[in-house]
């Protein structure tokens, strides 16, 4: 890789700049979402001390009037960039007429700097300043967002690179791209339509045609016992995600499709792509047809390279991509939410203006029977285009098919899950009878896309980390819910229930099992300390936030090095909201 | 009993998760709130009679522990009676199964007018959504005189499009005990199925159109022929199912 080389950057940015439309654009734009990319006069640079207030005012986004937060005026807010090694020194205003606080996602700090009302400070009153300070010990792409009620819904999120002690960014340039939703429905408004009416926002159910077809396809008696799985369940293989593009505006660094931000690059540069997924409830899949990804990062932690056509990024998470595109021509970046309800392009292009074709959507996933944890049984009931059995996946992972990124991707851990007999209660509408392993499956809608698409089996940590020792105990959480009743907890208990936090021993090396008893994909974020994801390969990559797939179970390996109470929650606003949330303890 | 056992159970955080007494929760317990009109209709039946008719619910709660607030009831038009109720129940629920309530409470019957006398009755109901999707009520009503009645009452979204629906409807009442104040046998009393065709204009507004046929059995039918009445009534109906 080479080193960074502000000179020709700089050159270049004046050229493109240099014209009218350039500077319009720049001017709608948050000032760090230049087109030309890592700027050095407009994003906040945190050797001294960074001023962020938060406001709530009227914007025009996607060309209607809205009214979200705003930090320092821009919805996503600033660009923060700090520098490993540095004592970084954030002063946060709250303008709201409300509580307010920021959390530094991703970020290992102090108990008291994390940022989460409740558990690591008071919160922020209305025209009280916090003043956070703490060591940058880490690089890389993280983000920030607001940890009161549901104000991120309403944009009070942004993104926060740190810069290596080196200042090596591994490519020519780099652009930061952070996707979010945004509706214009009051946040709590969308969260009691979900607790009061399912499927409120899910347009794209099965319909009496589509069984008609179905029974035309492959006859009624197959026909019926695929139906009658489901609605014996009462569930629906059409719930991918909660809230859908049927409300959300899906916005690309706060920028919609008929806006179409634009990076620029120059041919044969290699360019740094810093994605973040800010998102309230969106997982998405994010391509760019005609160019290969190679992924260098997730959250923040570096890996070893891999090349992917695509890559599928859960609510928090965080991918660094390096892509090398050639010949003056416009390239699509194309997020697609997870159930296809909706999207958000961009374009990465040599000029601004230009746009290259924008993929359609693809059709409506569904879930199959893997989601249930019973596809021994009915490996065979799949229906085209659902997610595949898992003989299919168990063979896949011994033989490197031409549609992997070619990288070996080991089985994770047998670990014995067993249910208690009596279930978690009236919080949990299923079990997974047989969860297993789902870390070498793309996920739902993705299984044959006919092109490499990465896997949590494809990650491998670029070093090994300071802690090797074995984990000395095992502690099992379940994800329960009832989708019917929007409850949503952790082994039957939303936080409201439970008598306690989850205790860690400070200093012991533990392994942190979840098994995923919904019908839904949850991205579960662990606040102040990396969770290692047990996926066979050493070293194990690191996360902060951890998707699991329906009826999946996973471990990871955690250093309880972080004394004090942290926020451990499904990172889908409303779920945690619902109470899907805990606080771990280290003491 | 079982309202003040609910209503205690309306709970209080168990556990703060950190340090410091002042500090708010995290999280909160969410309690939220529905009226729905799960019918309100304009009937008329084969003898070119006109009602209207609701069916309606709200309630009041968290995820486990609600409140609810249950009415049906009829009234004639150009007959010069007054409003009839068929039931209004105050419930407290409790959430007992992944798809089930259980609820109990106490309700009334009978004519709105004033000095009429009304049948008041505890009632207890199964609440909740059966496998295959069926959404169900299934009550024991008691009166104060010991009479015991149930009815079931089962609905089934057939979903033709994204916003529209042929919902087909069945209702079934039985008495356990003879009523005779009431004109209730012991027995099944009266069978009632309908189906409707609904159209979303958004997820709270659903006007439908529909057609429903209501047959008396047993003594009940026998009863009703005896009077020179019908026994079975065949009718359409026009209507909306709206929630706020």
């Amino acid at each position: 890789m080479r080193t960074s080389l502000p000179q020709g950057r700089r050159q270049f940015i004046k050229s493109a700049l240099g014209t009218a439309s350039a500077l319009t654009l720049a001017k709608i734009a948050p000032a760090w979402a230049y087109p030309t990319g890592r700027s050095y006069g407009d994003v906040i640079h945190a050797d001294q001390a960074v001023d962020l207030v938060i406001r709530r005012e009227n914007q025009t986004i996607a060309g209607l009037s809205g009214r979200p937060i705003t930090i320092n005026g821009s919805m996503p807010g600033p660009l923060i960039r700090l520098k490993e090694g540095q004592r970084a020194r954030l002063n946060v205003t709250n303008g709201l007429n409300e509580d307010t606080s920021i959390h530094w996602h991703g970020i290992i700090l102090p108990e008291n700097m994390d940022g989460v009302p409740g558990v690591s400070f008071p919160g922020i009153k209305p025209g009280e300043t916090f003043h956070y300070e703490y060591e940058v010990q880490q690089n890389g792409t993280y983000w920030y967002h607001s940890h009161s009620g549901l104000q991120e819904q309403l944009g009070h999120l942004g993104p926060l690179v740190i810069d290596s002690a080196d200042g090596d960014i591994g490519a020519d340039r780099e652009h930061v791209i952070i996707l979010s939703d945004w509706t214009f429905e009051d946040p709590y408004e969308v969260f009691r339509n979900l607790t009061v009416a399912e499927g409120y926002y899910n347009y794209q159910q099965r319909t009496l045609g589509d069984t008609l077809a179905d029974i035309r396809r492959q006859g009624i008696a197959k026909t019926w016992e695929e139906r009658a799985m489901w609605n014996r369940m009462r569930m629906s293989a059409r719930d991918i995600l909660d809230v859908t593009g049927s409300t959300y505006t899906y916005l690309i660094n706060g920028r919609d499709n008929a806006t179409n931000w634009t990076a620029l690059y120059k041919p044969g540069e290699q360019v740094r792509l810093r994605v973040i997924n800010g998102s309230a409830m969106s997982f998405f899949d994010f391509r760019i047809p005609g160019l290969e990804m190679t992924v260098v990062s997730a959250d923040g932690q570096p890996v070893k390279p891999v090349t992917v056509d695509e890559f599928r990024i859960g609510v928090a998470e965080t991918y660094d991509v390096i892509v090398t595109p050639q010949g003056n021509r416009p390239y699509t970046l194309f997020a697609e939410s997870m159930d296809r309800s909706g999207y958000v392009r961009g374009t990465l292009a040599t000029q601004l203006g230009q746009a290259a074709p924008v993929p359609e959507l693809r059709p409506v996933p569904e879930r199959g029977m893997a989601a249930m944890g019973m596809s021994h049984a009915m490996g065979d009931m799949q229906s085209s285009g659902s997610e595949s059995s898992m003989e299919d996946h168990a063979a896949m992972s011994h033989r490197p098919g031409p549609m992997t990124s070619g990288r070996q991707r080991p089985s994770a851990p047998d670990l014995g899950i067993q249910h208690a007999p009596g279930g978690h209660g009236p919080a949990a509408a299923m079990i997974a009878r047989n969860p297993v392993s789902r870390l070498n499956e793309p996920g739902v809608g993705l299984e044959d896309v006919g092109h490499r698409v990465l896997v949590y089996g494809d990650l491998v940590g670029a070093h090994p980390w300071p802690d090797e020792r074995e984990p000395a105990r095992n502690i099992e959480l379940h994800l329960t819910g009832n989708m019917e009743k929007y409850m949503w907890s952790f082994d039957g208990e939303k936080y409201s229930e439970v008598d306690g936090p989850v205790a860690f021993r400070h200093g012991e090396r533990l392994r942190l099992i979840m098994v995923n008893d919904t019908m839904m994909d949850h991205p579960i974020h662990l606040h102040g300390m990396w969770m290692e994801l047990e996926n066979g390969h050493y070293p194990r990559p690191r996360k902060h936030t951890i998707s699991l797939k329906p009826s999946e179970v996973v471990s990871l390996q955690i250093s309880a090095d972080a004394l004090g109470s942290w926020a451990f929650h499904c990172h889908l606003l409303y779920h945690m909201k619902a109470g899907m949330f805990r606080v771990v303890n280290v003491s | 009993m079982l309202m003040s056992l609910s209503l205690a159970g309306m709970s209080v955080p168990l556990f703060a998760g950190h340090a410091e007494d002042n500090w708010p929760e995290p999280i909160k317990a969410y309690r939220t709130g529905q009226l729905l009109f799960d019918r309100l209709e304009i009937t008329r039946t084969e003898n070119d009679e006109n009602l209207i008719v609701w069916d309606m619910l709200a309630w009041y709660g968290g995820d486990r522990n609600r409140i609810y607030f249950k009415s049906e009831g009829e009234n004639r038009s150009d007959d010069g009676e007054p409003t009839e109720l068929e039931s209004v129940e105050l419930l407290a629920s409790r959430l007992i199964a992944p798809f089930w309530e259980i609820q109990g409470g106490a309700g009334t019957r009978g004519s709105v007018a004033s000095g009429a006398e009304r049948e008041n009755y505890l009632v207890f109901s199964l609440f909740g959504m059966a496998p295959y999707r069926f959404e169900m009520d299934n009550s024991i009503t008691v009166n104060e005189d010991g009479d015991i009645a149930a009815s079931i009452e089962a609905e089934y979204d057939i979903r033709l499009s994204q916003v529209s629906y042929l919902q087909p409807r069945l209702e079934v009442e039985a008495a356990l005990t003879d009523a005779e104040e009431y004109d209730r046998p012991s027995g099944f009393n009266n069978v009632r199925v309908g189906l409707r065709y609904r159209y979303e204009l958004s997820r709270e507004f659903a006007p439908y159109i529909g057609v429903y046929w209501s047959r008396a059995l047993s003594d009940k039918a026998e009863q009703i022929r005896a009077q020179g009445g019908d026994e079975s009534e065949i009718g359409v109906v026009v209507g909306v199912r709206m929630w706020f």
